[in-house]
């Protein structure tokens, strides 16, 4: 017991003094109960390794003993799994089904269901017509069904445009490898916020569509082996890569240091 | 069990196929919707069982059969007894595995049948003829293999041993064929310049197969079976320990149980750089794959997985060092203070070295040899010596810090998108997250081990083993072992077939249905702990259907007298 006593009480003040440092360091407290716990941890397994002997178990308490080892181990690793913090997959879905959308629609399937959707809503429309006819009386003449919605505009405005392009930037997740706006990026990727001094939106459509077409200064490593993944050609619509590309053409922050894209193709 | 049970089992398989096979014949039968789970959650519970029985019955014939050939050459039945006990149940496990893959084809066509069938179309050669050739030789081979232990001995055991051989070769080939598909969802082939569909129109069988991760899944999965089958192996001992009524069966179930942990450690040892080998590889394929592995979606999981690997470098290490305690002698043995040196310096070292000579530079290598290489090169000219128990009780301290360097992320977030200051590493430590730390946190779990078993074998060179006199924690530590390897083999199962995201085939085909996300880690763990406990009873099921009747008759001849002395 006595030994017990005095590895926990070390393994008290290793986790202290961790803490003491961490805070000094400006640690987040997240990270300093966590270099807390790893103390702790390092005392329990030095009491594991001095504990006792388990006296030899046979019959019906080894089985007991195998039914409440297997009880504790999936209720340990189960609430430790959940004890991480957790992805909400909501966040997820929008994305989801902002980016297969299009695609759905275009197959088979997603045009049928179109057509069912539009005819339902045809039905719709005419059910509630017959009961309009109902309310004012038989013997009026019907009305034509408005047959679209209010008219279109020829141009989509400018700052719907941009929050495509902004929109674009956070389904195709490029803020994983690019920072901008002092967000994202794990130095993978260039930062962009002042590549509109340097490129036209032609030029980061094309970077877009092929990777390889320009090259970051400082970056050749990652253009020699090709680390922008070369598949948005394939995976975006061309008005999706236009907006994303308009929208990174207003970045024109020349106070960031973005490395000046060079042309090899 | 029973040549008639067996067959039952069997028939049971080739039902579930062949209904399956003939569901797919109707035309235009929507999917199917199971109640509860979901369909994308039914698929994972029987496509995680079959991996799980398909793993067993693959990884174990491999050291069955040296085990086999060892007992042969130095003419110890014991080895020879390991090996066929194990054989026993891995036939029963067998007939699981046809039966949970027949049931794998049919949820699979039940739930997903377009996609389905558009990957039978591409690999139409290997589902219709490769593979059945295949499955159907590794059955005739494991069963002749099993029913002719007894007749093909004496003279007659190198043939039986060939037989092995063979089989283990048949398997290996499976498990390669069958990995063209699974990693080309992952990896579909691709050109530079050519969209995914034009490229897969023209490409041939064999450029869908020999895809960017198929060597390194290969051998990743060759690695992970065999120490998935030392485990099992080691529970199967355990167990069969915990039920053993005389000392010289306790004697027997002890050697075994130590055995089967040494193979699972043993193989272990690479998983981490097979793992590694496999993320570079997808990394390079994809270079968005790695953010959302390690950074976003996926990163908790490598967190969870993170912790998990650390508890079992924890407790193979807690098994060496129960299997110290029981040798005679061991007080004695001293190892050169280079060892404990070498493993403080070497988290610290490695990560500087990888840091400023990034992988695959050669440079790191010239740093890092001459550490590692030290105590058991220069060791011996160096006259200061510390005892083993106190080079292990080092050991134990450096794979805790191992594990809180595996363990400790850039930020206690879900997703990179929710990042922020009071959750993040402060930018000065940020190293601590990066790969370099990682490597080296791995590299130090796999020396520490190494080390250990260093001085065990030392040990028992210098000392006597007593087998049957462990301490009774060391079976709860093997059966730990075991569930805590297929846990994560689970939980690692799901992080690859979810790298693929809201695609089938990954650019190619996507997941329309409206469960193509990312499940939450404690979602999975649940699922994940339900699959490992089905498992588990299962096998439970298998070791008592199949070792315990031998039991009753005895194993005499087999056995060393107690205290069985190890030299």
């Amino acid at each position: 017991m006595g030994s017990v006593i005095k590895k926990l009480a070390i393994g008290l003040a290793v986790g202290g003094a961790l803490v003491g440092i961490t805070r000094a360091l400006e640690f987040p407290f997240i990270f300093q109960m966590m270099f807390f716990g790893y103390a702790m941890l390092g005392a329990a397994v030095f009491m594991l390794l001095d504990a006792p002997s388990v006296k030899t178990m046979s019959g019906m308490k080894s089985l007991i003993a195998l039914v409440a080892f297997y009880i504790v181990l999936c209720t340990v690793y189960i609430s430790g799994a959940s004890m991480w913090p957790q992805y909400d997959p909501e966040d997820e879905k929008g994305k989801i089904a902002k980016i297969l959308g299009p695609k759905f629609a275009a197959t088979q399937q997603g045009k049928a269901e179109e057509l069912i959707a539009r005819a339902k809503a045809l039905d719709e429309q005419v059910k509630a017509l017959e009961v309009r006819l109902k309310a004012l009386g038989g013997d009026q003449t019907t009305k034509e069904p408005q047959t679209g919605a209010a008219p279109t505009t020829t141009a989509v405005a400018t700052g719907d445009f941009m929050k495509m392009g902004e929109e674009q930037w956070q389904l195709q997740e490029c803020y994983n490898c690019h920072k901008l706006k002092g967000e994202g990026g794990k130095k993978r990727g260039p930062e962009l916020d002042n590549i509109g001094t340097y490129m036209t939106v032609d030029e980061i459509k094309l970077k877009i569509l092929d990777p390889k077409s320009f090259m970051a200064e400082g970056f050749e490593k990652e253009w020699e082996k090709g680390k922008m993944p070369d598949k948005y050609k394939d995976l975006m619509e061309d008005g999706d890569v236009v907006a994303l590309a308009s929208w990174l053409g207003t970045f024109k922050n020349t106070s960031v240091n973005t490395p000046k894209p060079i042309k090899k193709k | 069990m029973k040549t008639w049970q067996r067959s039952l089992v069997a028939a049971c398989a080739l039902l579930a196929l062949i209904g399956g096979v003939a569901y797919a014949q109707a035309p235009g039968a929507p999917p199917v919707e199971f109640p509860y789970t979901g369909n994308r959650t039914a698929v994972w519970i029987v496509a995680q069982l079959h991996i799980l029985f398909a793993a067993f019955i693959l990884g174990a014939p491999i050291f069955v059969v040296i085990s086999e050939w060892m007992g042969y050459r130095k003419q110890e039945p014991r080895y020879d007894r390991l090996a066929k006990e194990v054989t026993k149940v891995t036939v029963i496990l067998y007939s699981m595995t046809a039966l949970t893959g027949g049931l794998f084809i049919f949820v699979l066509l039940a739930t997903y049948p377009q996609f389905t069938t558009w990957l039978i179309n591409h690999f139409f050669l290997v589902f219709a003829v490769i593979y059945p050739l295949l499955f159907i030789s590794e059955t005739i081979l494991l069963y002749l293999y099993f029913y002719t232990w007894d007749s093909w001995k004496g003279e007659k055991k190198a043939r039986h041993i060939a037989l092995g051989v063979l089989l283990n070769l048949i398997g290996l080939v499976t498990l390669f064929v069958i990995n063209g598909p699974t990693s080309f969802m992952n990896t579909p082939v691709k050109a530079e310049g050519i969209s995914p569909q034009e490229f897969l129109a023209t490409a041939t069988l064999w450029d869908k197969i020999a895809n960017y991760t198929w060597m390194p899944l290969n051998l990743h999965r060759i690695v992970g079976n065999v120490t998935f089958g030392g485990f099992v192996a080691g529970m199967i001992a355990a167990y069969m320990y915990m039920g053993a009524k005389k000392d010289e069966e306790r004697a027997y179930y002890d050697w075994m149980g130590f055995v089967g942990n040494l193979i699972g450690v043993g193989a272990m040892l690479f998983l981490p750089f097979m793992g590694y080998l496999l993320a570079y590889e997808l990394c390079d394929y994809d270079a968005s794959i790695c953010p959302y592995m390690m950074a976003d979606q996926l990163s908790m999981f490598f967190e969870m997985q993170g912790a998990m690997i650390g508890l079992m470098f924890l407790a193979s290490n807690y098994y060496i060092w129960l299997s110290m305690k029981r040798i005679e002698g061991v007080e004695k043995v001293r190892m050169t203070i280079l060892a404990p040196i070498a493993t403080l310096l070497l988290p610290l070292v490695m990560t500087k070295v990888m840091t400023d000579y990034p992988v695959p530079d050669p440079m790191s290598l010239a740093f890092l040899l001459p550490l590692i290489l030290a105590p058991f090169t220069l060791g011996r000219f160096i006259p200061y010596t510390v005892s083993a128990r106190t080079v292990i009780k080092i050991g134990f301290l450096m794979v805790v810090v191992g594990d809180a360097i595996w363990l400790t992320p850039h930020g206690f977030v879900p997703t990179g998108a929710k990042l922020v200051a009071e959750l993040e590493l402060p930018s000065d430590w940020n190293f601590l997250a990066l790969m370099p730390a990682k490597n080296s946190a791995a590299f130090t779990l796999v020396f520490v081990t190494v080390v250990n078993y260093v001085i065990y074998n030392r040990a028992i060179r210098q000392g006597t083993i007593v087998w049957g006199k462990i301490d009774f924690a060391s079976q709860f530590v093997l059966i730990f072992l075991a569930f805590s390897s297929i846990w994560t083999m689970g939980l690692m199962g799901a992080v690859r077939s979810l790298l693929r995201k809201y695609y089938h085939t990954y650019n190619l085909l996507p997941d329309f249905t409206a469960e193509s996300f990312t499940p939450t880690l404690s979602y999975s763990a649940w699922w994940i702990t339900g699959i490992t406990v089905v498992f588990f009873v299962v096998v439970s099921f298998a070791i008592i259907v199949t070792l315990r009747p031998s039991d009753s008759k005895g194993h005499a001849a087999e056995g060393t007298p107690v205290p069985a002395r190890a030299k």
